[in-house]
């Protein structure tokens, strides 16, 4: 999962584009209205998503997040506003060849049953007329993109897979026909927690390296610090309560409503997005020849677990198996001085 | 990424149950039984009469290449009449499942529960007093298969698990293309359990349009009725009911050949 974590530093992709395969979307004063209901699903939604990052919608239920996002692809149609990906009005478009450019992944994975994963995997393709060669080059590419070997996986069925490999099966077809734009709706919402972490992981790890403009629904705050490389925190009616980086969300949050979906321990969930790497690391010494080790991939709460779980000040870091220095509980301390510093200096800017 | 089985078999399972498809088991031994039972009646009967002194009369009614001629014919009606059973029903069903004509769902469904619900005989002769021939019986004994197929159509549709169909709008299928290659695919072991069902009604009540000449084996069955000859009865009715068996067993048959791999036991 790499470098999800330095967005406050380095900001991932804001803005830059250049190595972006994303393309970005503009929501502009969007609404959904149902016909007979008193209050707005979506009530003036604005917002740009730049390309190539992952936006997280997230919030509690019933507040307008999934919503929001299908009007992207117009599976809802907007009741007024105008949505734009990479400066196309989106309603100006046929809704079925929009959304053959638009991956779509949903907690229920929908995959056919009736067809193999070869043949989930190639629909879109198959619908874009790609070339047969193509088409299977592009499944194989795929199915190894998500850690299924092609050649054991191509011809099984969906019900002879687990949750997790069905849910990794639905990213590679959503990914299929390399579409610049994708939304995911709770995509790891019904997979077991440890194979969740890893499908988040995993999932990161492939953006890294094809850096779509990816919209993404949860209602896990947890997951929404994790994945996103922007957070909108929305209320009811899908209000934009703060859409900020995950850092300046925990250590700012801009009303009372953002701090109760935070929630406790706001200053713990940040240690979870600073990397070891982020520390000067100390010397090892004689002394630590005994202390647990960590690797150097591991983040600040990790470390702090760890500390904590094995009664020791000092850990040995690790990369590759080999000790490369040590971290001391004083070296967590000053960088969570130093991250608050930064805090009141945005504030006060 | 890492290749991993997580948990593949009692996941497996689960997911299985939750895609609300039917499952179907695919072919094997067991599919013989059927006809081999249907064999060994047939060949019981025809055992039987040959020890029997049949009279004059009897002998005529049960003349070997009659009934023969009398099967073919009936089961060409049957298919004809459960052909037109699916012509109409299955886009009826269609319609009363999409959202723009669902309107029409009411007036569908009482049309075929009527048509079930109507006395067959009855309408058999009421309509014989004015109207006789094949189309006659075909439209009575269709509008009364009708609502089995009409029902299983609408049900099978209706049971293909909504996320699928949200993940296949989402991906840019078209309407036509969600229902040709997702619904109905999914929806063949409900739909065909329906058109078995007509088939069958349409094998059993053949014999009732006897009096409007229908034709099939319906002939002999009431000769032997009207001449009061039980042999014969017996011979017509076992022939009619093995036949009603056996075509059920053959749509049984397409009907598996027809659901998709991924959706059939193992």
């Amino acid at each position: 999962m790499s470098d999800s974590t330095d967005v406050a530093t380095t900001p991932k992709a804001a803005g830059s584009g250049s190595d972006a395969a994303g393309v970005p979307i503009v929501l502009d004063h969007v609404s959904k209205r149902y016909p007979g209901t008193k209050s707005a699903a979506v009530d003036d939604i604005s917002m740009e998503i730049p390309a190539g990052e992952i936006v997280i919608l997230v919030g509690p239920s019933g507040c307008g997040k999934t919503t929001t996002m299908r009007m992207i692809n117009r599976l809802i149609e907007p009741t007024s506003g105008t949505i734009t990906i990479d400066g196309e009005d989106v309603l100006s478009l046929d809704d079925v060849k929009l959304r053959r450019e638009i991956g779509y992944v949903i907690q229920q994975i929908g995959l056919f049953p009736h067809l193999s994963i070869a043949q989930n995997v190639s629909l879109v393709p198959r619908m874009l007329k790609w070339k047969k060669q193509r088409t299977n080059d592009r499944v194989d590419e795929m199915l190894s993109l998500v850690g299924l070997e092609p050649a054991e996986y191509r011809h099984r069925y969906p019900r002879q897979l687990s949750g997790g490999q069905q849910q990794r099966v639905g990213v590679a077809r959503a990914l299929a026909a390399d579409p610049p734009v994708m939304l995911m709706d709770e995509p790891f919402g019904a997979v077991d927690p440890i194979n969740r972490a890893r499908l988040q992981e995993e999932f990161l790890a492939v953006q890294d390296k094809l850096r779509k403009t990816i919209v993404f629904v949860t209602h896990d705050f947890d997951e929404a610090v994790k994945m996103g490389d922007r957070i909108a925190v929305l209320d009811q009616g899908s209000k934009i309560a703060q859409y900020a980086t995950p850092e300046e969300i925990l250590s700012s949050p801009a009303n009372a409503f953002v701090e109760g979906f935070v929630g406790h321990g706001a200053t713990l969930k940040r240690l979870q997005l600073e990397r070891l790497e982020t520390v000067d690391l100390r010397p090892v010494t004689d002394a630590d020849s005994a202390a647990p080790r960590v690797p150097i991939k591991a983040t600040l709460h990790d470390v702090l677990d760890e500390m904590i779980a094995k009664a020791q000040e000092s850990l040995v870091v690790v990369k590759d198996g080999k000790p490369i220095g040590s971290v001391a509980l004083d070296d967590v301390l000053a960088r969570v001085r130093e991250l608050r510093a930064e805090a009141e200096a945005r504030e006060g800017a | 990424m890492t290749v991993q089985l997580e948990r593949p078999l009692d996941q497996a399972a689960t997911t299985a149950l939750e895609t609300g498809v039917r499952a179907e088991r695919s072919f094997g031994w067991r599919d013989l039984i059927t006809p081999a039972v249907c064999a060994i009646l047939v060949a019981a009967e025809i055992w039987y009469l040959s020890t029997r002194d049949l009279d004059a009369i009897e002998a005529s009614q049960l003349e070997a290449a009659k009934l023969w001629d009398q099967t073919v014919q009936h089961i060409w009606i049957s298919v004809a009449i459960a052909g037109m059973v699916l012509g109409v029903a299955i886009p009826l069903g269609v319609l009363v499942t999409r959202r723009r004509t669902r309107w029409i769902a009411p007036v569908v469904l009482l049309v075929g529960n009527v048509g079930q619900a109507a006395p067959t005989v009855g309408l058999l002769a009421i309509v014989g007093g004015f109207w006789l021939g094949f189309w006659a019986v075909a439209l009575i004994l269709g509008a009364y298969a009708m609502l089995a197929v009409l029902r299983n159509t609408i049900v099978g549709l209706q049971q293909v698990d909504p996320d699928v169909l949200d993940a296949a709008r989402g991906m840019g299928m078209s309407p036509m293309a969600i229902l040709f290659r997702v619904e109905f695919p999914l929806a063949v072991p409900v739909i065909g359990a329906g058109a078995r069902t007509a088939l069958v009604l349409a094998v059993a009540t053949v014999p009732l349009g006897q009096n409007l000449g229908a034709g099939g084996l319906g002939a002999t069955l009431f000769a032997g009725i009207g001449q009061n000859r039980d042999v014969t009865i017996l011979a017509a009715s076992l022939f009619i009911a093995v036949l009603a068996v056996l075509m059920d067993w053959a749509g049984a048959m397409v009907q598996r050949a027809l659901t998709p791999k991924g959706i059939r036991t193992a």
